[in-house]
């Protein structure tokens, strides 16, 4: 009898940047929402609605003394007796970090999905570097790649991760600034208290941060029965099970449990959590982390 | 009943002793975990409970397997169930009779392995063996052997296709052991009663045997055809057996001369019966081909009928010179004629009046005979072609009457030169009496045929006297007056019957040696045109023979040429054993039973001891060994069962049902048309397979017929664009993509909206529903077949158009030096098609108008002419705004490399660039392709166009 799941190859990158493209063309440009702008000068595409530096047009305004000639406006100056000076609108872009968990356990794939869950994460996050660098945002990917704003990062992304692969584990998060965004797509099968501490650790520094919990379907549902030897992928630890199915309720009861204490914490410290099974759509993950990172979070469908 | 049990290999059962160590290793190996990546491992460990995993297997499983084992090394000891014990057990000579006659073709095997193992044991009891064949000659020599020896002669021995001769062979067991004690006889019989066979074998009780047995085989299934009747309807095999018991049913084969099986039908006995017919009820064409009728499965020589010339019916075609013949049925000749010849032959009516169209007819049909009644003079059409069916040995066979009298001059369709006009005897105007008809002559074929007195003639036409009358006549009336004349011309014979076929001229017609004369002539018809009668006894040599078996062999050096006398059936002999006699050509049958052969069982012979009956083979005896293996086998499907339940799989595939029963449906679904899907594994064809962003692809593909009128409809509800596929992948893409997008730019700038491009085979697709083939040579594709080639060929002379594109863009000289391999392979496809003479598109083709005013067809690159049929050169040219020859060009070359310049995929973007950055090279690839495929489909419409003006100025408008 075939086994039910498999650990696949690696993905690569310029597949899975084709992919991403298709399902990053279906989703509208992303503005992050900038409610926490670094207030640095980074200029982006994004209107703040105030003034500030950019490049389109914002007020005219009296000159007040004290401030640079140089930014008197002579032209509308010389329709009447004062003098205007123009303000611009603030335009500023977002950093947003994306990572896609490299480690092996990754790797498994069930009969029941169509691909990996490495290669349905690296899907997500050349997509949303697509989207995200389409508004002017800086995508960086600890690292692998700096912060940068051009139009073709998940290009750029596609191609670095073609020669430099981050080992297991979550990333290094000392380049990580604060008002930064970052998107962490993971199974997030790791030990939960490791992964919390670091959860709160990045939060603490302010920075925002939305965690895709990826999922095979044959995890979720435990479809095994009768005499099998479990084998985990990372540790290649073994255990074997007399008649599997009798551990299926306790599983899930845990497997859920585990899910909802991730997604409690989350919440608690203002992140969002998306969960993602590699038997659906990607395009329906997109569009939900596209809502978060775009701040209008939508009702969160619960799947039965 | 357990009586005894002895073992093969008795030593293996110390196999046995191992059961306890395979127990051992049983008990502490578990079932074979299914190994599963799981990378939430963690979670599982958590939800893992102590218990759960057996370390060993169950009890039950490692019994099954223990019996498993023992089982095995039972089989393997290969025990035997009440083993026989010997069958004779005396110590003086041993007489050792074994029926080697045809019925014992069936189980030779059986009868040479119980004398085998006789001899052994008399061998090893130092017992001297006289051994007798009973259907051996006067040559099988019964002194007492040693028993190697005698073992050495069974070993040769084989089946006759014989009867057996039991007195000889008892006479010389007689003689050879004369004088001899403490005789044991072992008599291995056919089972089947032969003449005197009782009186034979009783006759041994003269030697006082000390013991004896007999051995008869079962006599179920032994059926001998008896005989075979070619009767009007069917054959008919008439079957007969020894055991008239139970009903019994088996299969008769009619073959043909291949041994095709030309018929096949039941023959069934039924209860208590000991003969029965079997019919074979299938048309007279298909029974002339019939050579030999068997049982299925023969394997005697009495299951094989062999069949000769004279079986087969021969067909006569009957012509009338009557124009109403069935008005008055007794007066009609063929009415006799036809109630004479109906048992025997098929018939054959002209069916028209014209004889110039029904004899030539009735020729063609192939008849054996054509009797003509009463008529004079036939039509030369007919004449030439009854001459022409005489002299490929034909039979003609006329009647006098009326109408031959008028008209006796020099008809050449007559054996004899006859006088005009009939001869009456005994009239009121006569004093001569009606002629009685003379006994037959010895020499003549109707020899042997009983004339009756009361036959008389009344009249009769008169042959010229000649000198070789005498020779030429078959019989003849008392006065010396010549009755029935005859004459070989080429391989047949004319015949001639001096009187009418009905009772007129004489009561012939009505008597019986009428239907024997006329039979008598069917028959001869065979050996068509071998002229004089048959001699009284002929000696025929073998041409195959029977074997014991039932096979038919060439003849070994013992057998003779087979004797026939008229009227005796020869006798089967070991000279002469059944089959056929004579040479290719013709030959006769001779079979093994007569029509009156009946068989019975064999009596209890009194060999003057009490003789013990038995069977063949270990009857009685029970191997043990397939038993102990299928038990084995069982019980092993049986672990296997468990195993799988063991690991689950009963419960996953119960859940997998459970949850997705539409899933199943489908399954279900799928095993149920797995044989027609299987069945439709041939690749997709373009025309029943429209690619996949076709708009009719809803419908699925139809399977490759020759032609399916579905496919028919689709290629041309629409005008499509076609390509050839090369059979590599990227260029067959290429051309459908460029197509692609070409038809798009087509629907979009003029009046025609082509359908999806469509690739097509041309070894198998009708090419004939699309105008243009765009055929992309690629060196590195396989050069498409001959056939291929010249159906190409053929779609060009019926007016397609080939675009050739070899899409290396350097073609510059057709005839040049410098030869790429797209050019070589080109040369190779053009090399078997019939191609006119080409020129680069001039500039005043019709070509550079048909559509866009252009001046040179560029692609995805532009240094190749396009290269066209080239055109006459008119004188006036010069005054024409266009030329164009009256078709369409059915060739055009070019390697500018259109396709990859009008590819775009499923967006409408384009695919590839062109080698100039300008945009408008790819607008005027279009263009260029607008300009194509619009010559194509209007041909030289677009010439006459540009005249119009012209020709509206001419008409004055």
């Amino acid at each position: 009898m075939a086994p039910i799941g498999s650990i696949v190859e690696l993905t690569a990158g310029s597949d899975a940047l084709v992919r991403a493209r298709q399902r990053a063309a279906l989703l509208p440009d992303l503005l992050v929402e900038a409610r926490r702008v670094v207030a640095t000068v980074i200029a982006g595409w994004h209107g703040r609605r105030r003034r500030g530096a950019g490049e389109n047009f914002w007020q005219f305004r009296p000159f007040v003394e004290g401030e640079s000639v140089a930014r008197i406006d002579w032209r509308r100056s010389a329709r009447d007796d004062h003098v205007y000076l123009r303000d611009r609108e603030w335009e500023a872009a977002q950093t947003v970090w994306l990572w896609a968990d490299p480690s092996p356990s990754m790797l498994y794939q069930s009969t029941a999905a169509s691909v990996s869950k490495e290669s349905r994460a690296l899907v997500l996050v050349l997509a949303l570097a697509d989207i995200l660098s389409r508004s002017g945002e800086r995508i960086g990917y600890p690292g692998v790649l700096e912060p940068i704003s051009a139009r073709n990062a998940a290009e750029r992304i596609a191609a670095a991760l073609m020669t430099n692969r981050p080992a297991g584990g979550l990333p290094p998060d000392e380049r990580l600034k604060r008002f930064s965004e970052v998107v962490l797509v993971s199974d997030f099968l790791d030990p939960l208290d490791d992964i919390l501490a670091r959860i709160a650790a990045l939060s603490r520094r302010g920075i925002r941060g939305h965690l895709v919990a990826i999922a095979d379907p044959a995890e979720e549902s435990f479809p095994y029965s009768g005499r099998t030897e479990f084998q985990d992928p990372e540790t290649g630890q073994r255990l074997t099970a007399g008649r599997a199915e009798t551990m299926r309720e306790e599983y899930r009861r845990l497997y859920a449990a585990r899910r909802a204490t991730l997604g409690e914490h989350c919440r608690r410290i203002g992140w969002s959590f998306v969960e993602h099974r590699t038997d659906r759509l990607a395009s329906e993950a997109l569009v939900a982390v596209h809502a978060r990172l775009s701040g209008t979070p939508q009702a969160q469908v619960k799947r039965a | 009943m357990i009586g005894s049990l002895s073992f093969g290999a008795p030593l293996v059962l110390l196999g046995l002793v191992t059961l306890p160590a395979i127990w051992w290793l049983l008990k502490l190996t578990p079932p074979r975990p299914q190994t599963e990546a799981f990378p939430p491992l963690r979670i599982l460990l958590e939800a893992m409970r102590p218990e759960e995993t057996p370390a060993r297997s169950p009890w039950w499983l490692t019994l099954l397997r223990l019996l498993l084992a023992a089982l095995v090394i039972l089989a393997l000891a290969a025990p035997t169930l009440n083993p026989n014990a010997a069958i004779l057990s005396g110590t003086g000579p041993l007489a050792l009779i074994v029926d080697n006659g045809w019925a014992s073709g069936r189980d030779w095997e059986a009868r040479r392995d119980a004398a085998e193992s006789l001899v052994r044991d008399a061998g090893a009891a130092g017992r001297p063996v006289s051994l007798a064949f009973t259907a051996e000659g006067a040559s099988d020599d019964a002194a007492p052997v040693e028993a190697a020896a005698a073992l050495d002669r069974i070993a040769a021995a084989r089946p006759r296709p014989i009867p057996v001769d039991r007195t000889a062979a008892a006479a010389r067991v007689r003689t050879a052991l004369d004088g001899s004690s403490d005789i044991g006889i072992a008599y291995l019989s056919d089972g089947l009663d032969s003449t005197g066979a009782n009186e034979a074998l009783a006759s041994l009780s003269a030697l006082q045997p000390s013991e004896a047995a007999i051995l008869r085989p079962p006599l179920a299934g032994t059926i001998g055809l008896a005989g075979a009747d070619n009767s009007t309807e069917a054959l008919v095999i008439k079957a007969v057996r020894p055991d008239g018991t139970a009903a019994e049913t088996t299969d008769l084969k009619a073959l043909d001369a291949q041994g095709r099986e030309v018929g096949r039908t039941a023959l069934a006995f039924a209860a208590g019966a000991t003969s029965a017919e079997a019919r074979f009820a299938i048309p007279v064409e298909l029974r002339n081909d019939i050579a030999r009728i068997e049982l299925d499965g023969a394997s005697t020589a009495a299951a094989v009928r062999l069949v000769d010339d004279s079986f087969r019916r021969r067909r006569v075609g009957l012509v009338s010179g009557e124009a109403a013949d069935l008005a008055q049925p007794l007066l009609s000749p063929l009415y006799y004629i036809t109630r004479a010849l109906e048992p025997f032959a098929d018939l054959v009516r002209a069916d028209s009046a014209d004889l110039g169209v029904a004899i030539p007819d009735l020729v063609k049909q192939r008849p054996s005979v054509i009797v003509l009644a009463d008529i004079g003079v036939v039509p030369a059409a007919a004449e030439t072609a009854l001459r022409d069916f005489v002299e490929k040995g034909g039979m003609l066979v006329r009647f006098a009457g009326p109408r031959l009298a008028a008209s006796t001059g020099e008809d050449p369709l007559v054996p004899v030169r006859l006088r005009s006009g009939e001869r009456q005897l005994g009239g009121a105007m006569s004093w001569s009496e009606p002629q009685k008809i003379a006994p037959m002559a010895a020499s003549s074929p109707f020899a042997g045929i009983a004339v009756p007195a009361d036959i008389t003639v009344s009249r009769q036409l008169l042959a010229e006297p000649s000198a070789d009358l005498a020779a030429r006549t078959w019989a003849s009336l008392t006065d010396g007056t010549p009755l029935v004349t005859a004459e070989a011309v080429g391989a047949g014979t004319i015949v001639l019957f001096h009187v009418t076929a009905e009772a007129t001229w004489s009561n012939l017609p009505i008597s019986g040696a009428f239907v024997n004369m006329l039979r008598r002539i069917v028959t001869l018809s065979r050996s068509s045109g071998a002229g004089g009668g048959q001699t009284a006894a002929d000696s025929l040599p073998p041409y195959r023979v029977l074997d014991g078996e039932g096979r038919l062999t060439t003849p070994g050096a013992e057998v003779e040429p087979l004797t026939v006398k008229a009227g005796a059936a020869p006798a089967v002999t070991l000279k002469n054993p059944p089959g056929l006699y004579g040479t290719e050509e013709g030959y006769s049958a001779l079979n093994l039973l007569g029509p009156d052969a009946v068989l019975a069982p064999l009596p209890t012979p009194d060999f003057g001891v009490a003789a013990s009956e038995r069977g063949y083979g270990r009857s009685g005896e029970t191997e043990l060994t397939p038993w102990l293996y299928a038990a084995a086998l069982g019980l092993f499907a049986l672990d296997a069962l468990a195993l799988l339940w063991l690991n689950g799989a009963f419960s996953r595939i119960a859940a997998r049902l459970r949850g997705r029963p539409r899933a199943t449906a489908a399954l279900l679904l799928a095993l149920a048309l797995a044989p027609s899907l299987i069945g439709d594994t041939g690749p997709a064809r373009a025309q029943t397979n429209p690619p996949a962003d076709m708009p009719t692809s809803d419908v699925p593909a139809a399977p490759p017929a020759a032609l399916d009128p579905e496919a028919a409809i689709r290629a041309t509800e629409t005008t499509h664009l076609a390509y050839v596929e090369t059979g590599v992948g990227t260029t067959d893409d290429i051309a459908r993509q460029g197509l692609d997008g070409l038809s798009q730019y087509i629907a979009a700038k003029t009046a025609l909206e082509p359908g999806a491009p469509v690739g097509v085979d041309i070894a198998t697709d009708e090419l004939a529903f699309y105008p243009i083939l765009y055929w992309p040579v690629d060196p590195a594709a396989p050069m498409p077949s001959d056939a291929a080639i010249s159906r190409v060929d053929a779609y060009m002379k019926q007016g397609g158009t080939v675009l050739f594109d070899l899409a290396d863009g350097n073609l510059a000289d057709l005839g040049g030096a410098g030869v790429s391999p797209g050019e070589r392979r080109l040369r190779d496809i053009l090399g078997d098609l019939d191609i006119p003479p080409l020129e680069p598109v001039p500039s005043d083709h019709v070509l550079t108008k048909a559509f866009y005013i252009m001046k040179d067809f560029p692609g995805r690159h532009t240094g190749s002419e396009l290269w066209v049929e080239s055109l006459g050169r008119d004188p006036d040219a010069a005054n024409r705004p266009a030329r164009a020859g009256d078709g369409v060009s059915s060739i055009m070359i070019t390697s500018n490399d259109f396709a990859s310049a009008w590819a775009v995929d499923r967006n409408g973007m384009f695919l590839y660039p062109t080698d100039n950055a300008d945009p408008s090279q790819r607008e005027y690839a279009y263009r260029a392709g607008v300009n194509i495929v619009m010559y194509v489909l209007t041909g030289n419409y677009k010439a006459d166009q540009v005249h119009v003006p012209a020709l509206l100025e001419r008409l004055g408008q």
